[in-house]
């Protein structure tokens, strides 16, 4: 593919409102990106049986990007465009079936055909979703496997952020530009899988805000990427269950964390496990689910011998606490009522809980931070 | 002929001497007011005229001038028109030698109807309490103002009209009948109709008011409707130290420069004002082409709750920055600077996000995590700063609610506040610091050391939970009340420890590991 061509293509993939495999079946018919670019808008309305307000509106999108100084801004970053149809195009990417024309990539993708699972979930995390996503992405990201996310909060932060923590890479796939980051708030964590050798991967143009539209569609690049998706919490209508759809659509494997029938954010990984996903009670179960053949190198025998970290016993009056918690959250108000414990010693025992990484508290509200 | 009468005026809360002048002479009948009176001054002249006339005597069709020395203050205020008319009847030759010799030895501090009756006014206190520091014995008041009267330890008569003040000048009546200084009995009795264990459950709120009556810290109390962040502020002067005669005298003669006292009659509460969120900042700290003490200052030695924090104006929670750094509100104009004390301990309460039940145990919030940071991030940090305890309420449970005793009621607490605030005292009696909540730096490097193990603690807070160094001196200050509390002579540990959790807010970059 020659620089041009290149350039045409950027340029091409410019307007996020239309389908990428309709631009790769443009660009068949026209024969290059370049000669696509030259048609007027009758011609692609005509060919792409698109109307001709959205033919001149592509058109216009096109011609007001810079496919040049795009690829100096990635350059700039240390990233990458990476074309569909070269080489260095990941060919699991360029296998699905609405493949994309080129992606954005910062960071280290490295080999891409790595074992990897895809673990998504809803923004509005509950304690024991940010339980089950920290042990379960913590097991798979010392086992070596790629966790593949989109970088929003909730549960994509969680799993990013294991495999952080566990010197993992990770790939997240984001719903607007490289250059952007969003949400804000992610910026550090962003920077740490960068710095942990992942990657960030975006087929918008580098600057792309993050529009409505975008989410579904970086899902199916998820779902891409991934050798299996496990979806960990999420409501029925949610976008971790488009993951999983675009997943079933792709032929992957779909899972799902099981949670309490009466928790609204349990509600989409229960109705797929009812409709037959596998399961999810534990990372050996995902592990059991990769493929065979990239099983090698992965460290899961060090998984499954692992013995618990030693951590400090807990005093009776700390087990009192963490029981009266139980799976839920309550605040001190609550566990001062039902442990007949006054401010100030329920203070210095939750201050011990939750340096020791055993509580943790939001908003007022302590629950536990990990499975026992 | 020409006569002075002595009365007084306001600048801001102080009162200083003015001598009202009043010159007749020959020539064309007309009455000038001059030294600066403002609009109120200015139509004394027509009351003052009919209240001569309506009271039997003559008003002189002369030309009259009246001075108001110092000449050069702006004055305001109808309490003119008593002396502006006893200058009249002196200057004049209505009244005999005895009463103008007798002129000399009261301040007039009054209003006039046309009748001739003389009615109340505004500031009284504050101006009886300057002219008692100037000397100033005895004054001639209206009968409006009796209450007040009695705190500036000042002998005074209350007039009820023109008529009666010239018997009393003439010696036609006596003045010991009712000249009287009540100011030693001034009795204070503190009556609170409601009481802490009325609310039930939130025992980590009430906790936080305790120490925040004890430390005089401020507080923020985060939740959802209904948890009770009202009635817990509603009852939060109730644990408060009893009132000092000085601190309520303060209080009485800022409710005098408003012209709120008689409405309070024998009812000596520490203040409890809660503004409206779209109070102008004006209201809310005082000010107005005649400055006038705020809420801030009606908050004075008392509470100042402000409920929906967040939604009371950027510029009106900016404004509140002054007065809760330095207790006291300046009003400078290029003319003159005004200070009103605002000494007051702060009480917000706001929701946790647009929609109100974000946290909540039953309902469910729809706000976006975006709105809800924004919402929060309207207090800004500075703000922040100057408030010590944050806490978190939650709806109380029914079944809870039943079961569970009601917790300490407000005079156990009040003990307990009683007791911490001594020790202070005794600790801060070498400078003007009055509580834990407003130690110096040196002070708090002085009377705030850790142990070592407390060393450990912060450290690890720091560390762990996201505390950061920039909280360091609240977390000082409010465990040094903490350890007050427990009659502790060391901050321990342990108080660190409950400190953390009135810091929710310093929670912050707590990555999801």
């Amino acid at each position: 593919m020659n620089f041009e061509e290149k350039l045409a293509r950027i340029k091409v993939n410019s307007f996020s409102y239309l389908r990428s495999d309709w631009l790769l079946e443009m660009i068949k018919i026209f024969g290059s990106a370049s000669e696509f670019l030259k048609q007027d808008a009758k011609t692609i309305s005509k060919e792409g049986k698109i109307s001709l307000e959205s033919a001149q509106a592509f058109l216009k999108s096109c011609a007001m990007l810079d496919a040049q100084k795009e690829m100096e801004k990635t350059e700039k970053v240390g990233g990458k465009i990476l074309f569909n149809g070269e080489e260095d195009f990941p060919t699991r990417l360029a296998e699905i079936k609405e493949a994309p024309l080129l992606i954005y990539a910062r960071g280290d993708l490295g080999d891409t055909q790595r074992a990897s699972v895809g673990m998504v979930g809803t923004r509005k995390i509950s304690p024991y979703g940010r339980r089950a996503a920290t042990q379960l992405a913590g097991d798979l990201a010392q086992s070596g496997i790629v966790l593949v996310s989109g970088l929003a909060r909730g549960i994509d932060s969680v799993v990013h952020a294991q495999a952080v923590k566990n010197q993992s890479a990770t790939w997240a796939l984001i719903g607007t530009g490289i250059g952007r980051c969003y949400p804000a708030e992610n910026r550090e964590l962003a920077r740490a899988i960068l710095d942990t050798g992942g990657a960030i991967i975006s087929e918008l143009p580098f600057d792309a805000a993050p529009l409505a539209h975008h989410f579904p569609r970086r899902n199916r690049l998820i779902a891409g990427l991934s050798d299996l998706v496990v979806v960990v919490e999420g409501e029925v209508k949610s976008g971790a269950l488009i993951t999983a759809k675009m997943a079933l659509d792709q032929g992957l494997d779909v899972m799902a964390v099981p949670g309490p029938i009466d928790s609204p954010t349990s509600g989409g990984p229960n109705k797929l496990i009812k409709e037959g996903a596998g399961m999810v009670l534990s990372a050996s179960d995902i592990i059991d689910a990769i493929p065979s053949n990239k099983k090698f190198g992965l460290k899961v025998k060090k998984l499954y011998n692992e013995s618990k970290a030693p951590s400090e016993p807990l005093t009776q009056q700390e087990q009192k606490i963490i029981d009266l918690i139980g799976e839920g959250s309550k605040n001190i108000d609550e566990l001062s009522l039902e442990s007949s414990f006054d401010i100030m010693q329920l203070s210095a025992i939750l201050f011990s809980l939750e340096v020791a990484g055993v509580l943790i508290c939001t908003d007022g509200k302590y629950s536990r931070s990990k499975f026992n | 002929m020409l006569c002075s009468i002595t009365s007084a005026c306001l600048k801001g809360i102080e009162g200083y001497i003015v001598n009202v002048e009043v010159d007749i002479a020959a020539g064309m009948p007309s009455l000038t007011l001059v030294g600066l009176p403002d609009q109120e001054v200015k139509e004394a002249k027509d009351r003052v005229l009919a209240a001569i006339r309506n009271s039997g005597f003559d008003s002189p069709i002369k030309k009259i001038t009246i001075n108001l020395v110092p000449a050069e203050i702006k004055k305001s205020g109808t309490h003119f028109d008593l002396p502006i008319a006893l200058g009249i009847l002196g200057a004049s030759g209505q009244l005999s030698d005895t009463a103008i010799a007798n002129l000399k030895k009261y301040i007039f501090i009054g209003s006039l109807g046309l009748t001739g009756k003389v009615h109340g006014c505004a500031g009284v206190l504050p101006m009886l309490i300057a002219l008692k520091r100037k000397g100033k014995e005895k004054a001639i008041i209206s009968q409006d103002n009796l209450e007040e009267a009695k705190y500036a330890a000042m002998a005074y008569f209350s007039a009820q009209n023109l008529k009666q003040v010239v018997d009393l000048l003439e010696e036609k009546i006596p003045f010991e009948q009712e000249l009287k200084d009540n100011s030693e009995n001034l009795s204070i009795q503190e009556v609170y109709t409601e009481d802490f264990s009325e609310v039930k459950g939130q025992t980590l709120a009430k906790r936080a008011l305790e120490i925040a009556a004890a430390g005089g810290h401020n507080v923020l109390m985060m939740g959802p409707p209904g948890t009770g962040k009202s009635m817990l502020a509603k009852r939060f002067a109730t644990i408060l130290p009893p009132l000092e005669k000085e601190e309520m005298l303060e209080i009485l003669q800022i409710y005098s420069v408003c012209g709120l006292l008689n409405k309070r009659k024998g009812n000596f509460q520490r203040p409890f004002r809660d503004p409206h969120h779209t109070i102008s900042n004006i209201a809310l700290i005082g000010g107005g082409q005649n400055p006038r003490p705020g809420e801030v200052s009606l908050a004075h030695n008392g509470v100042l709750f402000l409920d929906e924090f967040a939604e009371f104006s950027r510029t009106s929670l900016e404004v509140l920055r002054e007065p809760l750094e330095t207790f006291k509100v300046t009003i400078a104009r290029a003319k003159e600077t005004l200070t009103f004390p605002a000494k007051f301990t702060l009480i917000a309460a706001m929701n946790p996000c647009p929609c109100g039940y974000h946290g909540h145990n039953v309902k469910v919030c729809n706000c976006t995590p975006v709105q809800i940071s924004r919402y929060k991030a309207k207090i800004s940090g500075p703000l922040l700063d100057r408030i010590d305890l944050t806490v978190n309420l939650l709806p109380v449970n029914f079944s809870d609610w039943e079961k569970k005793a009601q917790g300490p009621t407000s005079k156990e607490i009040r003990e307990k506040v009683i007791a911490a605030r001594k020790i202070q005292k005794e600790r801060f009696k070498n400078s003007t610091t009055t509580a834990n909540a407003f130690m110096s730096v040196a002070q708090i490097k002085e009377f705030c050391a850790l142990p070592k193990d407390g060393a450990q603690v912060l450290e690890l807070a720091m560390k762990k939970l996201g505390l950061s160094a920039r909280s360091l001196d609240k977390i000082l200050k409010t465990a040094r009340t903490i350890a007050d509390l427990e009659g502790s002579k060391d901050i321990k540990k342990e108080h660190l420890m409950e400190v953390f959790q009135y810091r929710p807010l310093d929670r912050k970059g707590v990555r999801d590991i």
